[in-house]
């Protein structure tokens, strides 16, 4: 019965043409991305899927490697001077843009400079507020110069904001946001909206000998059922995006020609609690809810499986703590905690779920019956994305919302802002904000270890969030497919070493 | 053929009834709780232990969303009918009797109402009053309200020159008496006919809300909203999309077939 649907619905597709086809004397690589990328203009987004694609066309400065340890891209090599204010970048010789042009420092300086200029309005350039001056020393040195000690600028410059751009094109006004130019190991050769995005091997990579493959082509698929389709059809060799359910991986495990490949993503999912509201602002309140979930089966069942975690960290981050103990699932405790709050009985809190993401919508209606039977009155709210980003977290508009944070290559872009009374938790310790403040400026990573921890522990004890876990990530690729590699932090996928068999 | 038509009316009202019946009876006839999440059976197939359609991802009992689901159905159409038929009824009267300047700047606003899409304009009302099931009612409610205007204005507009009617108005009865004695009574066969097919669209529009998490909010049931859940799991449980779909589907039909053989019956008598 389900193979049968299961061909007619292969067969239905493939009469459709839903896949992109490529040519056969070529080695190209099929991939399935959720939808189309905002923009690809790397300065001027903030989408995962935008960073998926154009990780290819652009470098950085500096990258992760596959420990997450940051080494040389387009820099050689770099120096800090002892105040930490100066840093000199030797750059790479010999690289070239898509272009034609010759990549060199005052590239680099045009770069930052963009990123920085007020017009241009870079959704993420407090990334790079510390940078006071950015000036070409000669043709592959570069110095940067900053007004404050700032930890997190290598980071900052290995991600995807940091790519680098074509300063005779920034000068020309070049709209990058359609016709991409960088120094990448793929040049977009075709774009559709909405459909496909082409990627064509650059002949002239500076990384000797690579890419592997002559093309890769992002299909860009919305629906995970048809992109489930896709790969099992062999349509599609790599599938990253997908949040299998248990029994989709019981399906997957069955077909030998698809490889599955697991590890975790750096996403801290999370139930955030407006502590400025009446009840919440109690810790008692807070920690009864952390008490009433079982994180665990809401990570199984919601989010494809997981770890759990006890604070506002990723489990594989460097500055990761283990504060799982701290309130571990315990029903009981949670109805007594509840008991003693004597709740008048026709106060209901509200649970904003946004809606176009399954998982958490799924995993908000856990949640509620979890506190409800624990005694927790809770109505579910459903949003759509935009009202979420606007009233549920800019104006912290809501009682409880379930979201899950992305993973960021500085700890200091996860925490920073919290504990000041702001963010859309609205929680407030001193302690906290003045121990994240301070690790910014801080180069030494014990140091920074130290006061992250502080933070850290103060953010598991208040429970301004229950801090449900790390879910697994899920790589399906074909069998032929080997070398595919997404970046555990900046979720971007890297196709420079994948091999076609 | 006359016949086989007959029958399938005939399977479309034993359905609604049943349908209806399992809204009224929802509490008393559902195995289990609509809401009550059985973790340790998620995903069962259909007839798997005491599940008769199966359960959800979350091992929610289909056969109990079903039935409950049904009560927002015959909720949000019957309100939907109510206050799109009222509506439509006051506007169309004051249409056909006002003057022509009245009847220009009603119509006006009724076309305008007609011109926009059904859902984009379901949207944007619930848009401005929040979500939830009597917003949602409220929106279909006036979104359907100029079918109704547009027919009672030109009922109204022909039977005021009837011969009898204009004797009546000249001999003193007055618009109210008018109305109720001779407007009503000889429109009704029409607005029933337009009630059912309004019906069955609203069910649609309902559904489509629900499924853009506009309508009623999770963990109620609705079709709609099953539906949507259903979606991730077509692959392992194509069963969880085709029990909802079967019956908005089903409902819609019954409607429609039912409005038909109505508005035959009613159109012969009054030819």
């Amino acid at each position: 019965m389900k193979k049968a649907i299961l061909a007619i619905i292969i067969v239905f597709l493939v009469l459709t043409g839903v896949f992109a086809k490529g040519t056969d004397d070529m080695s190209t690589v099929q991939v399935a991305l959720s939808g189309s990328p905002d923009s690809l203009d790397p300065h001027k987004t903030s989408g995962t899927l935008t960073f998926q694609t154009i990780r290819s066309i652009y470098d950085t400065l500096v990258e992760p490697d596959r420990d997450g340890r940051i080494v040389p891209a387009l820099a050689e090599s770099w120096q800090v001077s002892d105040d930490s204010l100066v840093w000199t970048f030797r750059l790479r010789d010999g690289v070239t843009f898509h272009d034609g042009s010759d990549f060199d420092a005052r590239d680099v300086a045009a770069t930052f400079n963009r990123v920085l200029d007020e017009s241009v309005a870079s959704p993420n350039a407090a990334d790079f507020a510390a940078i006071s001056d950015v000036e070409a020393a000669d043709d592959l040195t570069v110095v940067f110069t900053l007004s404050e000690p700032f930890a997190p600028l290598l980071s900052s410059f290995a991600s995807g904001w940091g790519a680098i751009l074509p300063s005779e094109l920034i000068e020309s006004g070049h709209d990058f946001g359609i016709e991409p130019v960088g120094t990448g190991p793929f040049v977009l050769s075709e774009y559709l909206m909405d459909s496909r995005a082409v990627l064509t091997r650059n002949e002239d990579y500076w990384m000797e000998g690579y890419p592997l493959v002559d093309e890769v082509v992002l299909n860009i698929i919305p629906e995970p059922a048809v992109q489930l389709q896709g790969l099992l059809s062999g349509q599609v060799d790599i599938l990253a995006n997908y949040a299998p359910s248990d029994e989709d991986l019981k399906l997957l495990e069955g077909y030998d020609s698809v490889e599955i490949n697991r590890n975790v993503t750096a996403l801290v999912m999370v139930i955030a609690m407006n502590t400025s509201r009446d009840y919440l602002d109690d810790i008692r309140l807070r920690q009864a809810v952390a008490h009433a979930v079982d994180k665990q089966a809401v990570l199984d069942i919601a989010y494809g499986g997981g770890e759990p975690v006890g604070t506002f960290m990723d489990i594989n981050d460097p500055f990761y703590e283990d504060f799982t103990g701290l309130y571990p699932y315990d029903p009981d405790r949670a109805e007594q905690l509840i008991a003693e709050l004597e709740i008048p009985e026709d106060v209901v809190f509200t649970m904003t779920l946004p809606q176009n993401f399954d998982p958490h919508v799924k995993a908000g209606q856990l949640y509620q019956e979890m506190l409800e039977k624990v005694g927790l009155k809770v109505e579910i709210r459903l949003v759509d994305w935009s009202t979420w980003i606007s009233d549920t977290y800019r104006a912290a508009n809501y009682d409880m919302t379930v979201i899950g944070h992305t993973g960021k290559l500085d700890p200091d872009g996860r925490l920073a802002g919290y504990g000041d009374g702001g963010m859309y938790v609205r929680w407030t310790s001193p302690r906290a904000a003045q121990a994240i403040e301070t690790a910014r400026s801080v180069l030494d990573f014990e140091e920074r270890r130290r006061l992250y921890t502080v933070a850290l522990e103060e953010m598991a004890r208040d429970v301004p969030f229950v801090f449900v876990g790390t879910n697994y990530r899920y790589i399906f690729t074909r069998e032929r497919i080997s070398g595919f590699h997404m970046d555990q932090k900046l979720d971007s996928f890297d196709f420079r070493f994948v091999e076609v068999e | 053929m006359e016949r086989a038509r007959r029958y399938f009316l005939y399977f479309c009202i034993l359905f609604l009834v049943l349908v209806a019946l399992s809204a009224l009876l929802a509490p008393l006839a559902a195995p289990f709780d609509p809401t009550t999440q059985h973790l340790d059976s998620r995903l069962a197939e259909p007839g798997e232990g005491p599940y008769l359609l199966g359960t959800d991802d979350l091992g929610r009992d289909v056969f109990s969303r079903i039935l409950h689901g049904s009560r927002s159905v015959f909720m949000v159409g019957t309100i939907t009918v109510a206050v799109s038929s009222s509506l439509g009824l006051i506007i169309g009267l004051i249409s056909g009797l006002g003057g022509r300047t009245m009847d220009n700047i009603l119509m006006f606003f009724v076309d305008s109402l007609l011109s926009f899409p059904t859902i984009l304009l379901a949207l944007t009302v619930v848009t401005f009053l929040g979500y939830g099931l009597s917003q949602v009612m409220l929106a279909l409610g006036v979104l359907f309200s100029p079918v109704f205007a547009r027919m009672v204005r030109v009922e109204t507009m022909a039977m005021k020159q009837e011969g009898y009617i204009e004797a009546a108005h000249v001999l003193g009865t007055g618009w109210t008496k008018l109305i109720v004695h001779h407007l009503l009574p000889n429109m009704a066969g029409k607005l029933v006919v337009q009630g059912a097919i309004v019906f069955a669209s609203s069910i649609v529009v309902e559904s489509s809300l629900s499924y853009l998490g506009l309508g009623i909010q999770p963990p109620n049931p609705s079709w709609g909203l099953m539906l949507k859940d259903a979606r991730n799991h077509m692959l392992t449980a194509p069963y969880l999309a085709v029990w909802p779909g079967l019956f908005i589907a089903m409902t819609v039909l019954s409607f429609t077939v039912i409005g038909d053989w109505f508005s035959e019956r009613t159109g012969s008598r009054t030819a």
